[in-house]
């Protein structure tokens, strides 16, 4: 559904994407992962388009969409969260959920300052979509606290259902377990598996490679900027480029052992 | 039914409101989309001389005008609101306070504003054959009020408000979420200026003389002060800013304090607004009825933290 | 002709270069839009008028007397208006600067009444300077080219050469680190008010000199424009204010000598270049370009 070619960008002098192309098939949970500086973060910013990238063609659901704004590429189904979670942290949850919706609903000025029917009923089903998507997400009974005011966790969580609301066909988790304890890596594995189930197709950028290992369909590894591994995460985490010129000595055998169950 | 009320208070009251349209413009568009003006005076501006122009130089009925002029300004504020595209948020107070010099400029020498003579003998609208004056034209003015507070509870309230809460907070978000930005940035300034077209129409029709005077950075100023003493994204803060910035001065013309020279009584108004700028900014930097409590107070407030602590020690 | 104004401009130049200068640096470390300054540039003018005419000191004297008042208004400003509010909203901070600068302006008319009055007698002559058959210049021109090159020089030498002014360029580029390293954010910031405000109290005593005028209102025009020559220069670099200023009064005294007729002033022409520059250089003319995300 996902076909990236060649795709590079460059920030002055420094390549930071350099040529990596990525085919993603409908239903994958990719992982995308790779030391810190890699350019996953910039390689999720060309494919929703708030960077352009200086070479490469991106072509969703045989859509080219490479260089188109992005809102526009938004519209065509692909949602996404942010690393450093990026919430309206003074609106409640349920505002911030209802955001995501917005591309979904089409009222325009004067409906809604003329107060139309159509404009109160789609003000109503918005409320009930991510009144449902917090529930989906494990975030009933918060609907109405500041955003800013959760947990860690539960604002990755709002994040992922501020995303998720609009139904989008391609979900994009920028670390999604970020600073999670190990009980929360399972509950966020759990629902990101549920999404999958749903029949949305995630691409997640991780730190965290025994949950990668044990989520993906599929990893792709960046070290700076260039691709050095696409493949099965058991034939990933035992490639030797991997594991020499990313991982080091000691994380390999962590991996190794990631690996193993 | 004109003399019912004492046409002195009258005034007071109509160009309270007037302040209010301007006011509840400049929240659309700083408090609640976030892209600061410093020019809201040349919306102001553009909406009275427009109706001006065409009621006095072109002879339209003054009703007409009036409607002309918001169209105008809804129109022109749109181009006003371009640069907000391209440049950064402090960049886009220098230029909106450049483009309130240029359009104040302007008014000043252009042929077709009068140049520094400015217009005069504006008609009043009127309204089955008598000209609204006074009390008729406090209840024109109460009913453009009423209407623009109404539409922009609405306006706020909808998916419209929604988007542009995320584009004051987040523009990356706002684009990832599907929001088309520029749309609703160049949407938010038109709408905010044809508010302030009608605050101008409103005054030039009720004072019936007009010059680029009145249309200067003190007003942008002024305005801004208004809104955000009251707090930002708050309807009910912008009627509470209006009306205390407004009405203090007027206290000192009603009571006539001895120890104040007359002639210096617009001195002392500026003077207490600046003493008053200063001071809510410094123990309530959201307003007195912002919103949303942290949104003035800051999003760097860690970093800031370590700088006081820095700046505590000797170099 | 041509020469003519272009050498008018250079001086205008100067004069926009002496304002903006602090600006910049105010910008650079605070990454604030200081809009009082225009006022120091005021307390200048009046504070030179006092030193002559109620304390007679002689004019270079009293230039430095204006200096050293603007300072510390400046760090009087700061104090006041800024610094309880670090880290705040910028349009918190922008209020908070009007509102110092609306207060002076109106103290100053009711001290001072809001009348213009004549810059008291310096003992220095005004003397007109023939460079070619149609090229004049005043000596009070060539002050003002004078005093914003020894300005300038001086402040060269006191960001390159002073711990003081290597500390104000590290705080520029990172407060946070700077102060990290152990440098004193509070007193940069107060020796780059002081700086600031006493080279805009220079223009200000110059400009008051050379039009024989000063009111108490004179800082608002000269404020703004000094934002104009600040952001065509790329917010927070000097050599780019330098640039700046100077195209800013050459364009301007051009427009003032070949133009005539327009439906904006003089004054207006300055934010008009502005907007077209923004337009096409979002970041000014020297800034770096920087991706808006």
């Amino acid at each position: 559904m996902l076909d990236m070619q060649g795709i590079t960008k460059r920030f002055g002098g420094l390549t930071a994407v350099d040529n990596v192309s990525l085919k993603v098939r409908q239903g994958e949970i990719v992982g995308l992962i790779g030391p810190n500086g890699a350019g996953k973060t910039t390689f999720f910013n060309i494919l929703t388009g708030i960077y352009k990238p200086d070479a490469g063609m991106i072509a969703f659901e045989g859509r080219e969409i490479q260089g188109l704004r992005p809102f526009r590429i938004a519209r065509c189904g692909i949602a996404r969260t942010f690393q450093n979670i990026r919430l309206l942290k003074e609106e409640t949850v349920l505002d911030n959920v209802k955001v995501g919706m917005f591309h979904k609903t089409g009222t325009g000025l004067w409906a809604s300052i003329l107060g139309l029917r159509s404009a109160r009923y789609e003000e109503r089903m918005v409320t009930e979509e991510s009144l449902r998507m917090l529930e989906t997400v494990g975030l009933a009974g918060c609907e109405y606290e500041q955003a800013g005011n959760l947990s860690y966790g539960n604002q990755r969580r709002v994040e992922i259902a501020r995303a998720l609301v609009s139904q989008p066909k391609l979900l994009l988790l920028d670390e999604p377990t970020a600073g999670m304890n190990a009980e929360e890596v399972q509950e966020m594995t759990d629902l990101i598996r549920r999404i999958s189930e749903q029949g949305t197709t995630v691409i997640l950028i991780e730190h965290n490679v025994s949950m990668v290992v044990g989520l993906c369909d599929r990893i792709a590894v960046l070290d700076h900027g260039v691709k050095i591994a696409d493949d099965v995460p058991e034939a990933v985490v035992s490639h030797p480029a991997v594991i020499e010129a990313y991982i080091g000595k000691e994380e390999g055998e962590e991996v190794a052992s990631g690996a193993a169950h | 039914m004109d003399d019912l009320f004492n046409p002195y208070y009258v005034d007071i009251v109509v160009f309270w409101m007037i302040y209010l349209l301007l006011g509840l413009g400049l929240n659309l568009i700083t408090g609640y989309a976030g892209q600061v003006s410093l020019g809201h005076a040349a919306f102001y501006g553009i909406g009275a001389y427009t109706s001006v122009i065409l009621s006095v130089k072109y002879g339209w009925n003054a009703w007409l005008s009036m409607a002309a002029a918001v169209v105008v300004t809804f129109l022109i504020s749109a181009l006003f609101g371009l640069p907000s595209l391209r440049v950064r948020e402090d960049f886009l107070a220098i230029t909106t306070l450049g483009l309130g010099l240029i359009a104040q400029s302007f008014f000043k020498n252009a042929d077709i504003t009068g140049g520094a003579y400015g217009i005069d003998s504006i008609p009043a609208p009127s309204l089955f054959g008598t000209p609204l004056k006074n009390t008729g034209y406090l209840l024109l003015v109460t009913v453009v009020l009423i209407v623009a507070v109404v539409i922009m509870k609405k306006m706020t309230g909808s998916r419209i408000g929604r988007a542009w809460m995320t584009i004051r907070e987040d523009e990356t978000v706002a684009q990832s979420m599907g929001i088309n930005t520029t749309y609703y940035k160049v949407l938010v300034f038109a709408i905010g200026g044809a508010y302030a077209g009608a605050a101008g129409a409103l005054f030039a029709h009720k004072v019936s003389f007009i010059s680029g005077e009145s249309f200067g950075f003190t007003v942008s100023a002024t305005v801004l002060s208004m809104v955000v003493l009251g707090g930002l994204s708050s309807i009910f803060g912008t009627f509470f800013g209006v009306t205390l910035l407004y009405m203090l001065p007027e206290m000192f013309r009603l009571f006539e304090f001895e120890l104040v020279d007359p002639k210096y009584l617009d001195t002392y108004k500026m003077m207490l607004y600046g003493i008053l700028m200063v001071l809510i900014m410094r123990y309530r930097p959201k307003g007195l009825f912002g919103k949303n409590g942290t949104k003035l107070v800051n999003i760097r407030r860690s970093a800031v933290k370590t700088l006081d602590k820095g700046g505590d020690r000797v170099a | 002709m041509l020469a003519q104004q272009i050498l008018n401009g250079v001086a205008l130049g100067f004069i926009y270069i002496l304002v903006s200068v602090g600006l910049t640096m105010v910008y650079g470390v605070l990454k604030l839009l200081h809009f009082a300054h225009g006022v120091i540039y005021m307390v200048g003018a009046f504070a030179a008028m006092i030193a002559i005419t109620y304390l007679h000191l002689p004019f270079a004297l009293a230039i430095l007397f204006a200096m050293a008042a603007a300072a510390l208004a400046g760090v009087a400003v700061e104090r006041i208006a800024y610094r309880p509010l670090r880290g705040a909203h910028p349009i918190a901070t922008l209020i908070s600067g009007v509102g110092v600068a609306i207060f002076l302006e109106n103290l100053f008319q009711v001290i001072f009444t809001s009348d213009t009055q004549a810059f008291p007698e310096t003992g220095v002559e005004v003397s007109v300077i023939q460079l070619t058959e149609s090229v004049t210049f005043t000596n009070v021109k060539l002050f003002i080219i004078l005093a914003g090159l020894i300005g300038l020089g001086l402040l060269y030498a006191f960001l390159k050469c002073t711990r003081m002014g290597i500390a104000i360029q590290a705080a520029a580029q990172d407060m946070r680190a700077a102060s990290l390293m152990g440098v004193n954010v509070n007193r940069v910031v107060s020796v780059t008010f002081m700086i600031g405000s006493a080279l805009a109290a220079a223009a200000g005593v110059l400009v008051a000199w050379n039009f024989n005028a000063l009111f108490p209102t004179m800082g608002a025009i000269p404020g703004l424009k000094a934002f104009c020559v600040v952001v065509l220069g790329g917010l927070g670099s000097i050599p780019g204010t330098i640039a700046g200023g100077l195209i800013l009064g050459i364009v301007e005294s051009l427009s003032d000598g070949f133009m005539t007729g327009m439906v904006v002033d003089k004054d207006a022409i300055a934010f008009v270049i502005l907007i077209l520059i923004l337009l096409v250089r979002p970041s000014g003319l020297f800034g770096k370009h920087v991706e808006k995300v």
